[in-house]
């Protein structure tokens, strides 16, 4: 039987929602309150899995009739998936490394793999707008938000800086 | 009331107040212009600047926002046809016609005085109605809360664009993202693995930032090399000046458009989840209706202007009343506000007017004075606005997330939310991708702690559970949650099924 994107979701939500409801059934009871703090999750859950399951039942009866939907489709445009994959890796090693490197390094190099995961500079001098971007951001930013407005930015575990 | 107003606009004329207000109307104007920056991204963008301020100097920034955005959209709209926000799409259809037929001033201007007048009444209209409709509230019992709650949550899923049973599905995940954490009655922690973090629950606002911010910016990424989306820029530097009289008489010499315009702005306003772009679209359309030259509407016609524009600014004032008289938001701008009023502490709900009268009236005065800012803000900057629209996403996006990672941060000054923020990030864009709307989960997620505490609060007042149904409020508003949600179940039996591609999400 196959799957669609509607299925996948629904299954993956039945599945939480089914694991989930025996620990919010075995939540103990307060001796005061009439409903313990198991009752609101477990309708939460059921209202959950309820939608999850129609959505899988949605889905594969739309399977079973062949894709006549999908004929009339215009053309996607193409997408760069590969970039969002990346960005999120970039975006991620930032948010790793904030905590060791600090809020300045980190934010600079952050700016600048960020940039040339998306455009690659061709000249020097677009090298040197990209370095100036990554460096003016994270510099203006953390005075501004340090010195100004009083919001105390991260330091560096490795770099105490 | 006109004392507290009054009281309210003097206080707010304090330079600790307007230059917060200032800015944010500039930043509004500014993102709102910006093509693939919403007014949604600005708000979170300006978020952490206003963690250090008072409530209501980072209120009335975001008010500015608010109003800034919903009208520098046309910026774009009129000047290279591209709408700098989804609110502004109906703008560009008159709009960018007529500043190529040789008027670019008339039609920058026609959007921006109907942004006025629009915004405006929607002010007096949020003014006039947020006091009473609080005072309703006030008799509400847990039940009515309750199935209030349940009416806004329906209504949501009801009038998304995805399909129905996804909308509920999204509500069904914003609703468990709620119950992490120990429960509010009891103390006891549930679903949190036995993490010390995770026993607070997860913070609304890093949530609502991942979600939405990561989302928007990964679906541009995923955009970036496709041709087109460049507009059309004017041949060369035209002159924006005009006869303003004239253009004001132009608006106001139509007052039947004009108002049919506001209403339908301020009522999409009010009703929850559904934001500008719906109001302008569908103002526009009844203009072209009600008009007595419907063929020359996206010609360059000045009613599609002042119809799209008035009703977009005046949704603005229809939004702020839900959220100030029931701590409902009606988009994800007023989302990002009532998390900002959290942080000070303050309690949102029908409770909020009559406790916080000053705060109330300083948002309202707010309100007011950012639209001769944001007329002055666009009178002295149009063409700078419009350099900046040249600025590339590899430069915008990795700032904005900057700006992202600090709002997350600053807010408890610990790295645990920006990993909440992280986690949301790639939860949100791949239910996007995945087709989910984010609307009905915000929803769920901001909603989720009031809905128990008042279903527990009203179990434990009585436990007969047949209350809710019997009290006759309480009964009429889930009745209505019923009939919305069965409302959309009809539509889409009547239309069968809509494209099952990936919706254009409007954050």
């Amino acid at each position: 039987m196959r799957l669609g994107r509607d299925g996948i979701a629904g299954l993956i939500g039945l599945a939480v929602s089914l694991l989930l409801l025996p620990q919010a059934l075995s939540l103990p009871k307060l001796p005061i309150v009439p409903v313990g703090p198991g009752f609101y999750p477990i309708i939460v859950l059921v209202f959950m899995a309820l939608t999850s399951t129609l959505l899988l039942v949605q889905d594969i009866r739309a399977q079973r009739q062949p894709a006549a939907a999908a004929a009339d489709a215009a053309p996607a445009l193409p997408r760069a998936y590969g970039l969002v994959a990346a960005a999120f890796a970039v975006i991620t090693a930032y948010i790793m490394l904030l905590p060791l490197l600090g809020f300045r390094i980190a934010t600079a190099l952050f700016v600048a793999a960020f940039q040339l995961v998306l455009e690659r500079p061709a000249t020097v001098r677009q090298w040197a707008v990209l370095l100036a971007i990554a460096i003016g951001t994270s510099a203006v930013t953390y005075s501004l938000f340090n010195d100004y407005l009083f919001v105390l930015l991260p330091r560096g575990l490795w770099t105490n800086w | 009331m006109l004392e507290l107003l009054g009281n309210g606009i003097v206080d707010v004329m304090h330079w600790k107040y307007l230059l917060p207000l200032f800015a944010g109307t500039l930043a509004g104007v500014v993102g709102g212009a910006l093509p693939g920056v919403t007014i949604t991204m600005t708000i979170i963008v300006l978020l952490p600047f206003t963690y250090g301020l008072e409530p209501l100097a980072g209120l009335a920034a975001m008010t500015g926002v608010y109003v800034g955005g919903s009208a520098g959209g046309l910026i774009t709209a009129c000047l290279i046809g591209i709408p700098g926000t989804p609110s502004a799409i109906a703008t560009t259809f008159d709009g960018f016609p007529m500043a190529r037929k040789g008027q670019p001033g008339r039609a920058v201007w026609l959007g921006v005085w109907a942004s006025f007048f629009g915004g405006l009444v929607g002010g007096l209209f949020l003014i006039l109605v947020t006091g009473p409709l609080a005072q309703i509230a006030l008799a509400f019992g847990p039940w009515e809360y309750f199935s209030l709650f349940i009416l806004a949550m329906a209504m949501v899923a009801g009038l998304a664009e995805a399909s129905l049973l996804k909308s509920l599905v999204a509500t069904a995940i914003g609703l468990f993202i709620t119950i992490v954490g120990t429960d509010p009655i009891g103390g006891v922690p549930r679903f949190t693995f036995g993490s010390e973090f995770l026993s607070g629950g997860f913070p609304f606002l890093p949530v609502l930032i991942g979600v939405f911010a990561f989302a928007q910016i990964m679906t541009d990424v995923e955009k970036i090399r496709q041709p087109g989306a460049q507009g059309e820029v004017l041949a060369k530097r035209p002159s924006l000046s005009v006869a303003h009289l004239k253009v004001i008489g132009e608006i106001l010499g139509r007052p039947f458009l004009f108002l049919w315009s506001v209403i339908v702005g301020i009522v999409i306003g009010v009703l929850p989840a559904i934001g500008g772009s719906a109001a302008s679209v569908l103002a526009y359309d009844q203009a072209k209706k009600f008009s007595r030259t419907p063929e020359l509407f996206g010609t360059g016609h000045p009613e599609g202007i002042i119809a799209s524009e008035a009703s977009n600014n005046a949704n603005v004032g229809g939004s702020l009343v839900t959220i100030m008289a029931f701590g409902i938001p009606g988009d994800a701008v007023t989302a990002v506000m009532l998390g900002a009023m959290t942080i000070h502490g303050i309690q949102s709900g029908p409770l909020f007017v009559s406790q916080n009268p000053a705060l109330a009236y300083g948002i309202y005065a707010a309100y007011i004075l950012a639209h001769p800012l944001m007329v002055m803000i666009i009178w002295a900057s149009t063409f700078f606005v419009l350099r900046l629209t040249s600025v590339r996403l590899a430069v915008l996006a990795p700032i904005v997330l900057v700006l992202c990672v600090i709002g997350a941060y600053a807010l408890n000054n610990t790295m645990d939310s920006v990993y909440v923020l992280l986690i949301f990030g790639v939860f949100g864009y791949v239910l996007v991708k995945a087709g989910f709307p984010l609307a009905p989960l915000i929803l769920g997620l901001i909603l989720g702690d009031q809905i128990e505490l008042n279903l527990i609060r009203s179990i434990m007042t009585d436990s007969n559970p047949w209350l809710f149904v019997t009290r006759p409020i309480s009964g009429g508003l889930l009745a209505a949650a019923v009939l919305s949600v069965a409302l959309a179940v009809w539509q889409h039996l009547r239309h069968h099924k809509r494209s099952a591609g990936e919706e254009e999400a409007d954050f």
